[in-house]
């Protein structure tokens, strides 16, 4: 029978085609992650009101709905010009911790855990979250899904709905929390920490206890030395709701540090004949090509560089995690800040030291008392003109940028999403991880586990960018020579 | 019988959202005071957390959006497939995307892990023409679609219309 192609789920996330130029000899020249570009979301948006873009951009990605919905609603704050009440902030963020809970969560024990916990050289037919928990036990899988279960309930209490929240608004969050919801979530936050702990542990025994995966963390195929971006608070601690956009070199000094709405200023973005992809790169150090180094204006925009940017994690577990972090993986300390750490594939323990932030800031949130205050509602006065808002998405910045007129109508609407921060870092990842097993056209074994792993550290969501449907592979890798010639396609799915 | 239906898709992005206006349609014309057992919703997710949406369901329908290449479509033409459909075009079980893995994956991790799963599970197809721009309008074949799967699905489950 033919391959038929459906799976509802392929839907949701474009496929992961890789696109390999070689140059004349047969070796690797370029080499980048290919998603399906999706058209139109500007004039979508044109002539409605600014007020329902956390309702419409949520619907962008199935992903990190509640990513958009935030950044939207702090557009909708920059737009009105409303400062939102210190209650409002609470529950946002809180709301946003929750729902980083559950997406750090998905990632390491589905897509990250694998690699590890079966082996990069294993069999892709068991490497995912079914052979995770035929060799790790049973109670890890229902751990987490009762992680996931509980904090979907807390979105659904604080969002409004489960899937698509709707309580952002200009300035303020359409319900207040009751005493009741507190309890609830209070001991939900509770469970998340020590799920957290208990998920850096297994971290400890898989990952780090053994020598050779921590050879392969620190080996030079998957490491590269480039800017990084993250947003801080006022102490430059990681804050994923709020703060200003930090971005300090592979040297480890500050490059700058901008408010959201200076965005268009310190970034720009690359075209390139053979991709249409945009290549975002830091403007005020310009684009020298797919190159590591403090002269090339590619940046990262990750767990890794969210930790690499800031100075610390604002709570106390996770700051402990944090140092270690870096101790482990040979950082040494100047002026109160820790040296970068390049190694690409340790993206993967920063994500659970952010999940572990995340509860710890729920916790956090949830028991102030301020809280439950019921003053969400502010009354908007002032005629909205452009506003930007960005937040930290799981899996870069994410930025919103409106203008109206002064009826509030949407005239310009630019979005640059999280993964799209980190199109050439995943395009350069590719390349390295290619180039070892492609030469003089000939291609070796391995090829696709190596690039899965370079690239799926990133975490790239392609929801952003496309719904595509089923009937696409869930990797496939075309190479082609040096006139853009298809010379061989590789792909995940056996016939 | 606990049932779900749930419309799968993006509403607002051409065809993609075609399993979401149905469910729409359906609760519409469905007289759900007479089936207190049925639930009608919508979702964009994907694998785990569709699981984790239809688990405590006896029964499930699933209605998505069926995405061909461009020379082999028929847009509007309508699938009626089973869970054994899906499990027979992802061999591999390896997550099909970046981040999140294929239903068939999460329904058998759900299933080791104890959880009970659906027992009868019914998918409608609708092949789609364009999923790659923003609007909320559907194509014309696939708008036509949308009464004949309503109808599909009130006639395969004895369902009272208003």
């Amino acid at each position: 029978m033919e391959r038929i192609t459906i799976d509802p789920i392929t839907r949701l996330e474009g496929h992961g085609k890789i696109e390999i130029f070689l140059d004349k000899k047969g070796n690797v020249e370029n080499a980048y992650l290919q998603i399906p570009e999706l058209r139109g979301f500007e004039q979508f948006s044109i002539g409605r009101p600014a007020e329902e873009m956390p309702r419409i951009t949520n619907r962008i990605c199935g992903v990190c709905p509640e990513a958009h919905h935030m950044a939207a609603t702090k557009a909708l704050d920059a737009l009105f010009d409303v400062e939102p009440a210190s209650v409002v902030k609470k529950l946002r963020e809180l709301f946003y911790s929750s729902f980083y809970v559950t997406d750090h969560t998905v990632h390491f024990y589905a897509l990250g855990a694998p690699d590890f916990v079966l082996g990069p050289d294993s069999d892709p037919a068991t490497r995912n979250i079914l052979g995770v928990i035929h060799k790790v036990g049973v109670d890890i899988g229902i751990q987490v899904i009762e992680c996931r279960k509980r904090n979907h309930e807390v979105i659904k209490m604080l969002g409004g709905r489960g899937i698509h929240p709707v309580a952002g608004l200009p300035g303020g969050w359409s319900k207040a929390m009751t005493a009741e919801e507190q309890k609830i979530i209070l001991e939900y936050a509770k469970q998340n920490v020590d799920f957290a702990l208990f998920s850096l542990k297994i971290f400890d025994d898989i990952v780090l206890a053994n020598q050779a995966y921590v050879d392969l963390i620190v080996s030079d195929t998957f490491t590269h030395e480039t800017y990084y971006m993250g947003t801080v608070d006022d102490n430059n601690l990681v804050n994923f709701y709020d703060g200003l956009i930090r971005v300090t070199g592979p040297d480890g000094k500050e490059l700058v540090k901008y408010p959201a709405k200076d965005y268009a200023k310190h970034i720009a973005e690359r075209v390139e004949p053979w991709s249409y992809l945009k290549f975002p790169y830091l403007k005020n150090v310009g684009w020298n090509g797919f190159v590591d180094g403090v002269d090339s204006g590619v940046y990262c925009a990750t767990p890794l560089s969210r930790l690499n940017a800031s100075d610390g994690m604002a709570t106390p577990k996770a700051q402990e995690y944090f140092d270690r972090f870096y101790e482990t993986l040979g950082s040494k300390k100047s002026n109160g800040r820790y040296a970068p750490v390049h190694h690409r594939l340790a993206t993967h323990w920063a994500r659970l030291i952010e999940l572990l932030y995340a509860a710890e800031r729920m916790l956090e949130l949830t028991e102030d008392p301020e809280i439950t205050d019921p003053n969400v509602r502010p009354i908007m006065t002032n005629t909205p003109t452009e506003g930007i808002g960005s937040v930290e998405a799981p899996r870069g910045t994410l930025t919103h940028h409106y203008k109206t007129d002064e009826n509030g109508i949407l005239t310009d609407v630019n979005l640059i999403v999280g993964t799209t921060n980190n199109n050439a870092p995943i395009a350069m990842s590719i390349k390295k991880a290619a180039e070892g097993l492609i030469k003089g056209g000939k291609v070796s074994e391995g090829i696709l586990n190596m690039v899965e792993m370079a690239f799926r550290n990133y975490d790239p969501c392609m929801s952003c960018a496309t719904h595509s449907l089923p009937g696409q592979m869930p990797l496939e890798i075309q190479i082609r020579d040096a006139e853009g010639n298809l010379i061989e396609t590789r792909s995940q799915y056996v016939d | 019988m606990k049932t779900l239906i749930i419309g799968l898709g993006n509403p607002i992005l051409t065809d993609d959202g075609v399993g979401v206006k149905i469910a729409h349609q359906l609760e519409k014309v469905v007289d759900l005071s007479a089936h207190p057992d049925l639930t009608i919703t919508e979702a964009s997710a994907g694998g785990l957390r569709l699981m984790e949406t239809i688990l405590g369901y006896d029964r499930v329908v699933l209605i998505d959006a069926y995405y061909l290449k461009q020379d082999q479509t028929t847009p509007g033409k309508i699938h009626r497939l089973s869970l054994d459909d899906l499990r027979f075009v992802s061999p591999t079980q390896h997550s099909t995307s970046a981040h999140d893995t294929s239903l068939v994956t999460a329904l058998d991790a759900a299933d080791q892990l104890g959880y009970q799963i659906p027992q009868d599970f019914i998918i409608y197809a609708v092949e789609v023409e364009n999923i790659l721009e923003f609007s909320e309008t559907p194509t014309p074949a696939v708008a036509a679609a949308i009464p004949k799967v309503t109808s599909e699905i009130i006639k395969e489950l004895s369902l009272k219309t208003r």
